[in-house]
């Protein structure tokens, strides 16, 4: 438990983790404000849908967590690579590395609640019917965050650098979905964790295949456990 | 086997024994032993390449070696469940993120090892951090960012302290204030292994001294052992590492 609020402090004085809080928190609302109301799905239904957006915020906690630690600035600053630090005080990789995820997902289950808190309270404001299994839809899209985070930290737990993990994921998930083109063509692709993994609060399939809460949510799990086991794998075999 | 979940250590003795390590087809480290004796200051030395940091980055866990081993007391370092209160490192700089204060990084360290708020503020004293302390770590000195590495090493207030060129990047007044702690430490029972490419730094300071040229063990002993004929240790170390 000690190592796990040890690195909750680490992760929560970033300037960059917070506006990954900040982000995640107020995207949604922020959407819903300058979106038009659609005719065509229910309230709620567009909520959620909002709420995909924010996972942004968890996209950012993930990787920072991992990027923050191989940051270097250079020979002639002051500041090094943080990694040496945690080793040397924190020497059992395996121990470093769980305590680290499960501060990550400690922050951004917290995050994600408030959001959907806000989301649904702002809707529960103007009158809306919230429908049934709205608690449901809620705890699949904190699960949704936080798997999301833990795949970014698996995967920039292989490259090190928080660029590239953070180009890539960003995008897909704001500008362009890559794996949403792609699962036009192959089928296959709607088992990606980014289009399985919101069959957990979505009710209509934003790509026509219907997969259930539960399946989309053990696909995505699935994804996490194999990409944070490499990355696991890659960090305690390879040198600091 | 003690070595697993105990904190502290009982005597402090560092064992690198026939350590290799090769990176691709490069050989870094070929058959590296020596030992770091209790009440005493070990030199570690070499030219710029010639495995120092490689060597120390093994017996801290962050590198992993091919072969051979590296022991703090008959135990590995990754086996240390307190290891802030064996040793002390301070590697390549302070291993503090840009953005953090000096004094947020030394509580980070400090809580990971279950160490008090109170020896945060210590050390901070002792280093001379006490007007940097509230200032990120983006806006220090090189020699500050010494001082902070330092700093962190002594939290635990470690019988064993394993530095890399600490004198890089000091001003007079740091440079001073490590030779001074390395010998206190040394009398008071502790063992220091620090590396360094600055002979006349190191003379002053060192009982026993270890040359590293090329990834293998150039020579090993007492100061006047190694010294010998060549009438001082920067003439013995270009002799030695020229080869």
């Amino acid at each position: 438990m000690r190592l796990v609020w040890v690195e909750l402090c680490k992760l929560l004085r970033l300037p960059s983790a917070r506006a990954g809080v900040a982000l995640g928190v107020l995207c949604a609302p922020a959407i819903a404000a300058v979106s038009a109301p659609s005719e065509r799905s229910a309230a709620v239904d567009v909520a959620f849908l909002e709420l995909t957006f924010g996972v942004i915020g968890a996209i950012l906690l993930g990787v920072v967590a991992v990027s923050s630690e191989y940051r270097d600035d250079g020979e002639d600053s002051a500041s090094t690579r943080q990694i040496v630090a945690s080793l040397t005080a924190v020497p059992s990789r395996m121990r470093f590395l769980a305590a680290k995820a499960a501060a990550l997902s400690l922050t951004v289950a917290t995050t994600a609640m408030l959001a959907t808190v806000i989301m649904l309270t702002m809707l529960a404001g103007t009158g809306e019917d919230l429908g049934p299994g709205v608690v449901g839809r809620g705890v699949g899209l904190i699960v949704y965050w936080v798997l999301t985070a833990l795949i970014a930290f698996g995967i920039t737990l292989l490259t090190r650098n928080g660029v590239v993990p953070l180009v890539v994921l960003l995008l897909n998930s704001s500008v362009i979905s890559f794996t949403y083109l792609l699962s036009r063509v192959v089928p296959a692709a709607n088992y990606f964790p980014d289009l399985a993994g919101p069959h957990m609060f979505l009710r209509r399939s934003p790509t026509g295949v219907e997969i259930g809460p539960v399946t989309g949510g053990l696909v995505m799990l699935g994804w996490t456990v194999v990409l944070l086991a490499v990355g696991a794998f890659r960090f305690q075999r390879s040198d600091a | 086997m003690c070595g697993t979940a105990r904190s502290g250590c009982i005597a402090g003795v560092i064992e690198i024994e026939n350590v290799s390590k090769r990176r691709g087809r490069v050989t870094v480290l070929d058959g590296v032993s020596f030992v770091a004796r209790p009440g005493r200051v070990t030199g570690f030395i070499g030219p710029n390449g010639a495995g120092k940091s490689s060597t120390l980055r093994i017996l801290l866990g962050l590198d992993h070696a091919q072969e051979g081993r590296a022991l703090v007391d008959g135990s590995p370092f990754t086996a240390l469940r307190r290891p802030l209160t064996c040793v002390g490192a301070v590697l390549d700089g302070s291993g503090a993120h840009r953005s953090r204060t000096g004094r947020a990084h030394l509580r980070w360290v400090a809580a990971s090892n279950g160490l008090s708020r109170r020896r945060v503020e210590e050390v901070i004293e002792l280093a001379g951090l006490e007007s940097a302390a509230n200032k990120r770590v983006r806006g220090y000195s090189l020699g500050m960012g010494r001082r902070l590495g330092l700093a962190a090493a002594l939290l635990g207030d470690p019988g064993v302290l394993v530095l890399d060129e600490p004198f890089n990047g000091l001003d007079a007044g740091g440079v001073r204030w490590v030779r001074e702690l390395v010998r206190t430490r040394a009398r008071a029972g502790g063992t220091v292994l620090l590396s360094s490419h600055l002979m006349s730094e190191l003379a002053e300071i060192v009982d026993d001294v270890v040359v590293i040229s090329g990834g293998r063990i150039a020579a090993r002993g007492t100061l006047d052992t190694v010294t010998g004929e060549h009438g001082s240790l920067e003439d013995a170390y270009f002799a030695l590492t020229s080869s």
